[in-house]
């Protein structure tokens, strides 16, 4: 196999979309927390950015094939993790999600495990060459995935135990689900909805339910919804530009992190939101682009798998700002301010770059 | 079978991926231009609601001023505290502690911190409570900056001033009537709250400060009234009494006290009693003070004259079948012994003369049936029916001042009349408005309405009758010292509200009157309402009358134009010196009011000099003094009598030595001058002291002088002038060498 990976090869596009939107991303983190008790946190983010970036040329240097070689060390290590996180895990909030390392700072595995699935899940249905998908490796998939998301739903953590199901809903998708397939496990979820509903603790069914009706307890389980609709409302077509009062006087609940497309909204109004959807929907559209002209079947399935995550973020963090999602604490990639969040994505894109770069390959 | 890529993943899925992903962002744009665009207002609303709140703040409320700049009404600034309950670290400790300061039950506001977010701790305090719960620097309680009306003078003129409810709105008085220009305009406070109730405030619009109002009221006059009024009430034992002091000749009130009074400061203890102003709400029948009309009809109508003799008929007369009886008995009387002894059928007789018409037009040319247009609210109209609701006896009954209603501002209007040679002056409580916060030291007074009513012969008649009336009349207690004075008694039957007929033990008793006779300064009406035991108006008004005309008039400098009789003299040095302080000039003087806030430092060293002349008046010998006095004033006396203004014929009166006393110096206040309204260029405040001597401002000739040298001339000497023509002066009067009141006015004839 001749090996001639260059740089040249790298997409450029893909890079510039990525850092217009996180820069977009540090101006409203600037002047989202300017009055707050963040101040400074664009700077922060900028670093972790410029980290990011890094660690992305590093990724894309490794081919990946190499890491989908190993992909199962690293799943037993990410589920080890995860165990740690039971063990070890610093209380938070009820929430048991981060391990405190020796530098002061605080790790999330849940993030990384994201990754580690995509790779996983990648590899293992670049091993099947059927046209349909059986139901053996359906169940396969469904129990890789499955495992670690039990695990962050046990923390609890509902947000993020969500974003793993399109990285094997994707997989499923591409790997040939049938029509009588996927409705037979639509019937079993629905049924099984109500058994997860119960389990539920009462402020999780709130605030699942909180979006459907805001107005029905403004100062309670409805108020981040309301204060993030009235933001996006009152920024208007162009915005409130620096007045962005919700904002800046504390109403809109973290500006900086899952209600930045609420901050941005109502600072640039109609046009500038527009504009953002814009260009995280022509950054999608790239990486299928990408997936499309991957060099083989494991390449195309990490790039959609990180379609998916990038995709379902999007959806579901737009979504809750508009009032169409449930509050869930998803942060909007690329934008919201959060090294974990940031690092994924760099590490994610560095993925995509790599199958990118070795698409002439073979 | 579908298309695959290179790496084998099914095209058209992919495609479906990209569809799908199209299709939300669609709902996602769609769901923003819903926000957005057609939401937008209302969304805008409820975030300005929850963001903004905006508050009126209070402007300062304007400050009334007596004539001479003395504060009667004032708003200062008093801290309030509030407490926030969810501020407060131990709600309960903080309650004892301010109960303990505030003297409140701490309980009770306990019970409000725990049911309440916000609670007042304390309202309006006193500079020393609030200072202490500054000093406790308790967290949760904040203090706000609220106005409070106060009125430094306490009763002093309480219902022409009025008084303001909790939120500082004029309810009564000149606080009510002038709400408007006092109150000013609220400002604008914009507030941004934040989601964590942190205001940052943003004055949007200042409070415009209210006008300030000087009144015509002086207050040492004010004080002089006040005090008599008291003191005739605790002797009458009336029900309501009112003093008005008037300057005949503009029209200005210089006093106006009311009986029963309240204190405007405690505005809780105050009953509608209290605060009506009789003097512009009360109608009452007048009785005999009314006389004065129509005798003044008769002369004008030239039915009649002074000197004319009336058979009385011993006092009983029938008018259209109804007897009418006079209190004595008079056989026949002069026209003028008919007003000096009131006499009921000499005043039907020449009504009758005059006929019904005549008469009505007089009454309605002397203003009653409609109100005066003074500026105190709740003005009275008076009752005075039109001619064609007469009956037969109503001419008879109207011609003694019965049938008709008057309030006593319309009396002291029918006497000003006579006092200002038949011009009849509306009366004026309101000198000016002033821009906010400034002291008043200069203002125009506005020309105030008058008609001519009766001719200045007529007018000129009628002072020397109504001296009469002092002199050997009814109103003998009337009588000044050192001053000439005329004035009508009246002594009214008041209608028993129950029974419909006139009370055979409630009287209404008045006296209205002015002083000096050819030159009056000031007109005093004094009207008791139901005095017990003595009830005459000659009995009980006519002394108030004399008592505060005799100060006023030497308050205010006016010069004396009799001789006070010598045993008198030695009788009022003995008495001075026995009780310094007893009913004279110095009893009037402002130490007695509390020191003005404003101008303490020049009461202060105003006070001593007082002090002084009650000395000296008291010590120089009184017999050896009145010789000297007596050969040097009577000269001056009598161009006093041809003094100012009076161009009117003068009929020499009976009495026939008249001088003016005081040769001692004397100390007296500029406020003479501030009294006439020629004094406008100088400073009203009144504080300035200087020496005349011989009881005025001798007066300089201004013969050979240009225009120019003469008006400099006469602001150096404290006087007006009023130049006629143009040129070199060759003509003034009073002639130069005479002592006047600072601030007369001087005519002074140019020529070329």
């Amino acid at each position: 196999m001749a090996r001639f990976v260059s740089f040249r090869d790298f997409d450029w596009q893909l890079l510039f979309l990525v850092l217009l939107i996180c820069s977009l991303g540090v101006v409203e983190i600037h002047s989202a927390t300017l009055h707050s008790k963040f101040a400074g946190a664009h700077i922060r983010q900028i670093y972790w950015i410029v980290g990011g970036l890094v660690c992305m040329f590093a990724l894309s240097a490794i081919n990946y094939h190499v890491l989908l070689e190993r992909v199962h060390w690293m799943y037993i290590a990410s589920v080890a993790s995860l165990i740690s996180v039971f063990l070890f895990g610093q209380k938070y909030l009820g929430a048991r999600r981060w391990i405190k390392l020796p530098g002061g700072q605080h790790f999330q595995p849940s993030e990384w495990v994201k990754l580690i699935l995509i790779l996983a899940v990648a590899k293992y249905f670049s091993e099947i060459r059927t046209k349909d998908l059986s139901w053996e490796d359906f169940i396969k998939a469904g129990a890789m995935v499955g495992v670690p998301m039990l695990m962050v739903l046990a923390q609890p953590d509902l947000g993020t135990s969500l974003t793993y199901i399109p990285v094997a809903a994707m997989a499923l998708f591409l790997g040939g689900l049938r029509l009588r397939q996927a409705l037979i496990v639509l019937v079993v979820a629905t049924a099984l909805l109500p058994i997860a509903w119960h389990k539920l603790k009462p402020y999780q069914k709130e605030r699942l339910t909180s979006f459907l009706s805001p107005e029905a307890d403004r100062q309670g389980s409805g108020y981040q919804v309301n204060q993030s609709l009235i933001a996006v409302g009152s920024g208007g077509i162009w915005g409130s530009s620096t007045q962005g009062s919700q904002t800046h006087y504390g109403y809109l609940p973290v500006p900086q992190t899952d209600f930045i497309f609420a901050a941005w909204s109502e600072e640039r109004g109609f046009v500038g939101a527009l504009f953002l959807l814009l260009l995280y929907f022509m950054l999608l559209m790239r990486l299928i682009q990408n997936a499309q002209t991957a060099p083989d079947r494991a390449g195309a399935f990490i790039v959609m798998g990180v379609v998916a995550v990038l995709a379902f973020h999007i959806l579901v963090n737009v979504g809750m700002v508009v009032g169409f999602m449930p509050v869930t604490g998803i942060p909007l990639p690329l934008m919201s301010y959060g090294g974990s969040s940031v690092l994924f994505m760099f590490l994610a894109l560095g993925i995509v770059m790599n199958v990118r770069m070795r698409r002439f390959v073979n | 079978m579908a298309s695959k890529t290179d790496s084998g993943v099914a095209k058209p899925r992919l495609y479906w991926m990209g569809g799908l992903l199209l299709l939300w962002f669609c709902a996602i744009c769609l769901r923003l231009v819903y926000l957005q665009i057609f939401a937008y207002g209302e969304f805008q609303v409820r975030a300005h609601h929850q963001q903004q709140r905006a508050f009126e703040t209070s402007p300062i409320r304007g400050v009334i001023y007596d004539r001479n700049g003395q504060s009667l009404a004032m708003t200062t600034q008093v801290e309030s505290f509030y407490a926030v309950s969810s501020d407060l670290p131990d709600p309960a400790n903080t309650a004892s502690l301010l109960g303990r300061i505030t003297g409140t039950d701490p309980r009770e506001l306990l019970a409000c911190l725990k049911t309440k977010n916000f609670c007042w701790v304390a309202r309006k305090t006193d500079p020393e409570i609030a200072d202490r719960i500054r000093s406790m620097n308790l967290r949760g309680v904040y203090s706000q900056k609220e106005s409070k009306r106060f009125y430094p003078k306490k009763e002093l003129a309480a219902q022409v001033l009025g008084y303001v409810g909790m939120d500082d709105e004029g309810l009564s008085g000149i606080e009510r009537s002038f709400e408007k220009k006092l109150r000013g305009k609220p400002g604008r406070m914009a507030l941004s709250v934040d989601a964590h109730r942190k205001t940052f405030a943003r004055v949007e619009q200042e409070p415009e400060s209210g006008e300030n109002i000087v009144l015509t009221i002086d207050e040492k006059i004010q004080y002089i009234a006040d005090r008599e009024l008291d003191r005739a009430m605790q002797e009458t034992h009336s029900i309501a009494g009112t003093v008005i002091v008037q300057n005949p000749r503009t029209g200005e009130i210089l006093a106006l006290a009311n009986s029963p009074t309240f204190n405007p400061n405690a505005t809780r203890a105050i009953s509608p009693e209290k605060l009506k102003n009789h003097a512009v709400s009360d109608v009452y029948e007048p009785g005999s003070t009314f006389k004065v009309i129509t005798l003044a009809a008769g002369l004008e109508e030239k039915v009649t004259h002074p000197d004319e003799l009336i058979d009385c008929q011993m006092g009983s007369i029938v008018v259209a079948g109804m007897r009418i009886h006079d209190a004595h008995p008079h056989g026949i009387l002069s026209v003028a012994e008919v007003l000096a002894q009131s006499s009921q059928v000499g005043a039907i007789k020449i009504a009758l003369r005059l006929g019904e018409d005549r008469l009505y037009k007089y009454i309605r040319a002397f203003g009653i049936g409609q109100q005066t247009g003074i500026e105190l609210p709740g003005e009275t109209r008076g009752l005075s029916k039109p001619v064609s609701r007469w009956s037969k006896v109503s001419i008879g009954a109207i011609s003694m001042g019965q049938e008709i209603g008057i309030s006593p501002v319309q009396l002291t209007g029918i006497v000003s009349t006579m006092a200002n040679d038949g011009v009849w002056v509306a009366p004026r409580i309101v000198a000016t408005t002033t821009e906010p916060r400034q002291a008043p030291h200069t203002f125009v007074y506005q020309p105030a309405a008058e008609r001519r009513v009766i001719s200045p012969l007529t007018a000129a008649q009628m002072r020397l009758m109504l001296e009469g009336v002092v002199l050997h009349g009814t109103g003998k207690r009337a009588a000044l010292e050192g001053y000439t004075s005329g004035g009508k008694t009246g002594t009214a039957q008041r209608v028993d509200p129950a029974t419909h007929a006139y009370s055979k033990t409630k009287y209404v008793a008045s006296f209205a009157g002015f002083a000096p006779l050819n030159n009056p300064a000031i007109t005093v009406a004094v009207i008791l309402d139901s005095p017990v035991g003595l009830h005459q108006g000659g009995q009980v008004s006519a002394p108030v009358f004399s008592r505060v005309a005799q100060q006023v008039l030497a308050y205010m400098n006016v010069p004396r134009d009799i001789e006070v009789p010598a045993s008198r003299q030695l009788l009022m040095a003995a008495k001075k010196a026995a009780k310094p302080n007893d009913e004279e000039l110095a009893d009037a003087a402002p130490d007695h009011l509390g020191a003005p806030l404003d101008l303490a430092g020049a009461e202060g060293g105003d006070a001593v000099p007082n002090t002084a002349t009650l000395a000296q008046n008291a010590k120089p010998s009184p017999a050896s003094s009145m010789i000297s006095e007596i050969a040097q004033l009577i000269p001056a006396a009598i161009r006093t009598r041809e003094a100012p203004v009076a161009n009117t014929p003068v009929r020499t009166s009976s009495n026939s030595a008249r001088v003016t006393p005081s040769g001692n110096q004397s100390v007296v206040r500029q406020s003479a001058a501030a009294l006439s309204p020629q004094s406008s260029s100088k400073p009203a405040s009144g504080t300035v002291v200087f020496d005349v001597e011989q009881g005025g401002i001798p007066v300089p000739s201004f013969i050979g002088k240009q225009l120019r040298t003469a008006v400099e001339l006469a602001e150096e000497s404290n006087l007006e002038i009023e130049a006629v023509g143009s040129g070199v002066a060759w003509d003034q009067s009073p002639a130069a060498g005479s002592h006047v009141a600072a601030g007369t006015r001087i005519t002074v004839r140019f020529e070329r």
